[in-house]
């Protein structure tokens, strides 16, 4: 069993490991309870892209964690910005610290390493996210659409926000009728 | 050289399958050697949905994202918009918030068992545990108006207070649980043919549930004590000292078998009636909402920029949720992991090497998640009068008396 560490010296490794690459970083405490009040620990923290891989190691290496999520936001400029969150410490009472690691991947090489090397399971997380924003995982082995059907238009991602998003494909499900009114140019 | 596999698809639609889902096998004989599990059947684009609507409307559709834990998505939003939104719910909302939860824990618990009952052959007993499901979902349609999706919650607290008449419902019901419960263990756990068929079968060991990043019962049956209630407390929870319910704290062993699965189950009902025992005993007064106006919530999401990760454990599992605000009334970004996006991993490892009649079995023991969406049938006249129960059923015996007079 690896050695169970508190916050700051998890946040110490990863500063260790990644250097420079690390580029912002912040510990936020949240309290939590009623009656008896204690506090939960979280490490956001934003990278270079280049140092996603040993990042993730660094964290493999502290302990085994358990995957959040993995998501992108696309705000229609020249980069996604991924999101991957893991848990470690999980099995420990008011112990899990999740790590949040951002960076921004340009859309002229959006290519990153897989993590399903260190964990068959993220499979899925990274399927959805290829299929949802674009982002291709090198040394992904299982390519097939997730959720989309295997019918999906070629270069049409649901969460982008530029010329490759599916706005065109979409019925105004979300807008009011006045709104729709108002750009085909018809009086209220 | 001769053709050695053949495939076998199972789904989208199998009455083994609860919800419309496609498992591929390639089969040698009766042997499974390759399979592919194809989502996305039921897939509706709720993230992308949400990521349109303003936050108090994204708040109830994540309440449609599941039909069976109505509560889990909509518990998993508010913690985490009120972590991005730095406010606090009351801490009556707090404990109402827990005792909701627990409640459907019971409920989703209850409906598995008869599930699985159900796979196996045995309906006597599916209709005898969910016979005894009725009882949480009267108490829940009695609280908050309706058996599923509740739309009880809020950001930053509760939407309906507790009675007095309710909390003494909810003791009425923790009685009838308790004793219920004892019946569940002695008819499944003790149970020969039960045990015979659920032993060793969609075993899951304890390095490859971490492998496959599985989680709720299906890991802590494989020995992991992994419970978010446990290890990220938030709301009543945190004052509780929730302890992750695991096989070898029951009996000593671990197998991560299907046995263990419903073990674990039947204990977390327990341990859930222990949570809602204590809510209701040291339920705090005070108001339920941190923001009562919903227009000034809307202002506060509007003028906050802030991003947050919350999560919730849900009957299934955890459920994770990301919300970023931006400037906008609703998230700019929302990102949703149900559990059962996570324990589906399993599907391919554990079908590997068995046969072709495991498929349904291990299926729906890992994760059964139907949506029960119709509760309520009227049946109406030609003329538009409703129809009572009398005329319902003489019309139903007239109709058996003609069949039978038509059979002679």
């Amino acid at each position: 069993m690896s050695e169970v560490l508190n916050v700051e010296q998890v946040l110490e490794k990863l500063k260790n490991t990644l250097g420079d690459a690390m580029l912002s970083y912040e510990i936020r405490e949240y309290t939590m309870g009623v009656k008896r009040q204690r506090k939960l620990y979280e490490i956001w923290a934003e990278i270079d892209k280049d140092a996603f891989r040993k990042a993730v190691e660094t964290i493999f290496a502290i302990d085994y964690p358990h995957l959040h999520f993995i998501t992108g936001e696309d705000t229609g400029g020249e980069v996604i910005k991924m999101i991957y969150s893991f848990g470690i410490f999980h099995t420990r009472p008011w112990g899990e610290i999740s790590i949040t690691l951002k960076f921004d991947l340009p859309k002229s090489n959006l290519i990153l390493p897989t993590i399903t090397d260190l964990m068959m399971g993220a499979e899925t997380n990274e399927r959805e996210i290829r299929e949802m924003l674009g982002v291709e995982f090198d040394g992904l082995k299982n390519k097939r659409h997730l959720f989309l059907p295997d019918d999906w238009p070629e270069g049409k991602y649901p969460w982008r926000r530029d010329e490759y998003g599916v706005e065109d494909m979409i019925k105004h499900t979300h807008k009011s009728v006045k709104e729709i009114r108002k750009e085909r140019g018809e009086s209220g | 050289m001769a053709k050695s596999t053949y495939y076998i698809p199972v789904g989208p639609i199998h009455p083994a399958l609860k919800e419309p889902i496609r498992v591929e096998a390639e089969v040698e004989g009766e042997k499974i050697v390759k399979v592919d599990v194809k989502r996305g059947f039921a897939h509706r684009g709720i993230e992308y949905m949400g990521m349109k609507r303003n936050a108090i409307q994204t708040l109830y559709l994540s309440e449609r994202i599941c039909g069976i834990c109505s509560i889990s998505h909509p518990y998993a939003f508010v913690i985490t918009a009120e972590k991005a939104l730095g406010i606090e719910a009351p801490p009556r909302a707090q404990y109402i918030r827990t005792i909701i939860a627990e409640l459907e824990r019971i409920h989703s618990h209850i409906l598995w068992l008869g599930v699985i009952a159900h796979e196996m052959g045995f309906d006597t007993l599916l209709f005898w545990t969910w016979k005894g499901r009725e009882k949480v979902l009267d108490l829940l349609e009695f609280i908050t108006g309706n058996r599923i999706n509740y739309s009880m919650y809020m950001i930053g607290g509760a939407r309906r207070d507790l009675k007095e008449k309710h909390i003494r419902a909810i003791k009425d019901a923790i009685d009838y649980y308790w004793k219920f419960t004892e019946h569940m263990k002695e008819i499944f756990l003790s149970d020969p043919v039960y045990k015979a068929r659920t032993r060793n079968v969609a075993k899951v060991s304890k390095d490859i549930a971490l492998k496959l990043n599985l989680v709720g019962p299906i890991a802590r049956a494989a020995g992991i004590r992994m419970d978010v209630r446990q290890d990220m407390p938030y709301d009543a929870y945190a004052d509780i000292d929730v302890r992750a319910v695991v096989p070898q704290d029951i009996v000593g062993e671990v197998y991560g078998d299907a046995y263990d699965v419903t073990m674990v189950r039947i204990y977390e009902i327990e341990q859930s009636l222990d949570i809602i025992e204590y809510c209701v005993d040291n339920l705090p007064e005070g108001k339920i909402l941190a923001i009562p106006n919903y227009v000034a919530l809307l202002a506060k999401i509007r003028r906050t920029k802030g991003e947050a990760i919350g999560a919730h454990e849900a009957p299934r599992g955890e459920v994770i949720h990301y919300l970023k605000f931006d400037g906008r009334d609703g998230p700019s970004v929302w990102k949703v992991i149900a559990p059962s996006y996570n324990n589906i991993n399993s599907w391919g490892p554990l079908l590997i090497g068995a046969e072709v009649a495991d498929i349904p079995i291990v299926v729906a023991y890992i994760d059964p998640c139907m949506c029960c969406n119709d509760r309520v049938a009227v049946v109406k006249t030609k003329d538009g009068n409703e129809l009572g129960y009398t005329e319902i059923r003489k019309k139903c015996l007239e109709k058996t008396e003609k069949i039978r007079r038509e059979l002679k």
